[in-house]
């Protein structure tokens, strides 16, 4: 195979990787569609680099669920603790739960965020996890940190059920203490009311 | 501070005094509906004749801190009222007689060495001494001279003496972080305990006022701490379980009862102060909470989530005979016992706003004090007069005090947040 050839199928890959958010799990489709091209059209002009093409590539929640996580390589993400945080809740790859007031059980929404966030932990086995409990501001201090490790849990026990080894989750309650929205009103609180995923060094 | 906490109070050992008994009057404590009437002039500050060390000490030095404090702890005793008098009138049983007061106090202060003397008399309108006491301390110390006039003054006439040397330990994030601290009973002389630097909280006092037991997230866990009330000390109870919070001294033996938590199920366990034998007291499947001593050890209240609903509950120590204890409002935590075991305080969900809720547990009525904002975490003073609790009534959580019957609401933090009262529980 020579270079130009290379260059053409890398950069159908990378088409293909781009269609796939839209197309979902038709992953035929994406194969009809390199079917269509034909080998002795001229190479397309684009010149990807290969290296960056992957990390360019927008991830969605769709592309993540497909299993092509990995293609986002770890040397990308940022070293930092706390700005990996940022940046993989930004880009939806780690997601919080959200709970019900006074619940602890997760609502399918909850599930879906915490699919996302074990799909990528498991493609990432080299950050361990800190779930944090968190309660709205409605409730009473020391029952609400009672009520806080019990939604901590329910997450782990999801994410470990999803195939996250158990042994790299830890929890922590902070019931009402730590509000992420300082606000008194249903959308302070239903921002309140979750179990936080914290990457945390190896 | 310390030194001078062992340098005050030294009983009056001059004759003319030592010949006196200290308690002559005393009231029936089953009378205690009488108020008795005490004038309180302001002290007389020239030094006594014949002593060469004692020097003069200035009106301003002990105005604020001690005479003011005095006959503030003195008009919210209860027990005794401060009569009108005229001005520049010194103490005597005349006095008393004058302005319709059963008692006149006569107080004598000078300075020596490094020292404030406070020698004070308690006179009746018969010309009897039924108390009399020296104390002495640093200018730092004045409040403290107060606090233990006050305190013996109501012994002396009352029997049974007042609580204006209790502490009240509470949370706040006056530094940044929530921390210990502790404040006098009225509210002064409010001072930092711990200094993690990390989410302290929930401190719970020792039955002898020496210990306090909190959580703190210092290690990024939540963990069980022991400290003594002057901040050192301080030593971590690992219990192998998450949470350990809400945690509490028996008020008899040395069992520390506190929420623990295995695979997320936060049950009631108890362990010794040294942090040995772990022993697990509720076994439901639901959020067992916030576990709070009867005054004599036997029972132990809590909250649980088994019906649906946080609702208070009463046990057995051993954690045998669950008895559920509320039945108002969907929501109710902090039950807080009172020091004759008879009646339970808690937090009470009534129409949205959180309030106190007093439980009679001999005849099963409640009824609400507390009265605008969220008001919860009522904790008890050692004589049951009082009940210290925290509202966000003016925007923010401060603490407060009133009465049991929800009269006399004073406000007792301003700076910063503060939360999670608890009074000292022995009398001192």
């Amino acid at each position: 195979m020579n270079n130009a050839l290379k260059g053409f199928l890398a950069g159908i890959a990378a088409v293909a990787l781009i269609i796939t958010p839209a197309c979902k799990t038709n992953k035929t489709k994406v194969k009809d569609d390199h079917v269509v091209v034909q080998p002795d059209t001229a190479p397309p002009s684009v010149t990807i680099p290969p290296n960056d093409t992957a990390t360019r590539v927008q991830p969605t929640d769709d592309f993540v669920k497909t299993d092509t996580a990995p293609a986002v390589t770890s040397d990308v993400l940022p070293t930092d603790t706390e700005e990996l945080n940022r940046y993989l809740q930004g880009k939806g790859l780690i997601r919080d739960a959200f709970f019900e007031y006074a619940e602890a059980t997760l609502s399918s929404d909850a599930q879906a965020a915490l699919t996302t966030s074990a799909n990528w932990l498991k493609a990432n086995s080299k950050y361990n996890l800190l779930v944090e409990g968190h309660c709205d501001e409605r409730g009473t201090e020391q029952y609400n940190l009672a009520l806080g490790d019990k939604r901590a849990q329910q997450a782990k026990d999801y994410l470990v059920a999803s195939g996250v080894d158990a042994s790299r989750i830890r929890t922590v309650s902070y019931g009402e203490e730590r509000p992420f929205d300082p606000g008194h009103d249903e959308s302070a609180w239903g921002q309140n009311r979750r179990a936080h995923l914290v990457l945390v060094g190896k | 501070m310390k030194r001078s906490l062992i340098a005050i109070a030294l009983a009056l050992s001059a004759a003319s005094l030592a010949a006196q008994s200290q308690i002559v009057t005393t009231v029936d404590p089953s009378q205690a509906a009488k108020v008795l009437k005490i004038a309180i002039p302001f002290p007389e500050l020239t030094p006594p004749a014949g002593n060469a060390n004692a020097v003069a000490v200035a009106q301003e030095v002990v105005h604020a801190p001690f005479f003011s404090v005095l006959t503030r702890d003195i008009a919210a005793s209860g027990v005794l009222a401060i009569a009108a008098i005229p001005p520049n009138v010194p103490a005597s049983a005349n006095l008393a007689k004058q302005v319709g007061a059963d008692f006149a106090l006569q107080m004598k202060m000078w300075t020596e060495a490094n020292d404030v003397v406070v020698e004070a008399r308690l006179l009746d309108t018969t010309g009897g001494q039924p108390f009399g006491k020296r104390y002495r301390g640093v200018v730092a110390s004045l409040p403290l001279m107060a606090h233990s006039l006050a305190t013996d003054l109501v012994r002396a006439i009352y029997g049974k003496p007042g609580i204006f040397l209790s502490r009240i330990a509470f949370a706040s994030d006056r530094t940044g972080n929530w921390e210990i601290w502790l404040m006098d009973w009225d509210g002064q002389n409010q001072r930092q305990i711990t200094q993690h630097g990390a989410l302290s909280i929930l401190p719970s006092w020792s039955p002898d006022n020496e210990r306090m037991v909190y959580t703190s997230f210092a290690r990024g866990t939540s963990d069980m701490y022991i400290i003594n009330r002057r901040g050192g000390g301080r030593i971590r109870i690992p219990t192998n379980l998450a949470l350990n919070t809400s945690a509490t001294f028996s008020p008899v033996g040395n069992d520390i009862a506190f929420v623990g938590s295995v695979n997320g199920n936060p049950d009631i366990y108890l362990i010794k102060d040294d942090g040995s034998n772990v022993r697990r007291l509720t076994s439901s499947a639901t959020i067992e909470s916030t576990p709070e001593w009867s005054p004599n050890g036997r029972q132990i209240s809590f909250t649980s989530g088994r019906s649906g609903t946080p609702q208070i509950y009463v046990m057995d120590a051993e954690g045998t005979n669950v008895r559920r204890i509320s039945f108002e409002g969907e929501w109710n935590d902090d039950a807080s016992w009172s020091p004759d075991g008879e009646q339970l305080a808690y937090t009470s969900r009534v129409n949205g706003r959180f309030q106190i809720r007093i439980m009679n547990l001999v005849t099963g009525q409640s009824r609400i004090v507390a009265g605008e904002g969220s008001n919860e975490q009522p904790a008890w003073s050692p004589d049951g007069r009082w009940i210290a609790f925290q509202s966000n009534r003016s925007g923010a959580w401060q603490l407060y005090r009133m009465r049991v019957d929800g009269s006399d609401i004073q406000q007792l933090t301003t700076s910063g947040e503060n939360k999670e009262p608890d009074w000292s529980k022995k009398i001192e």
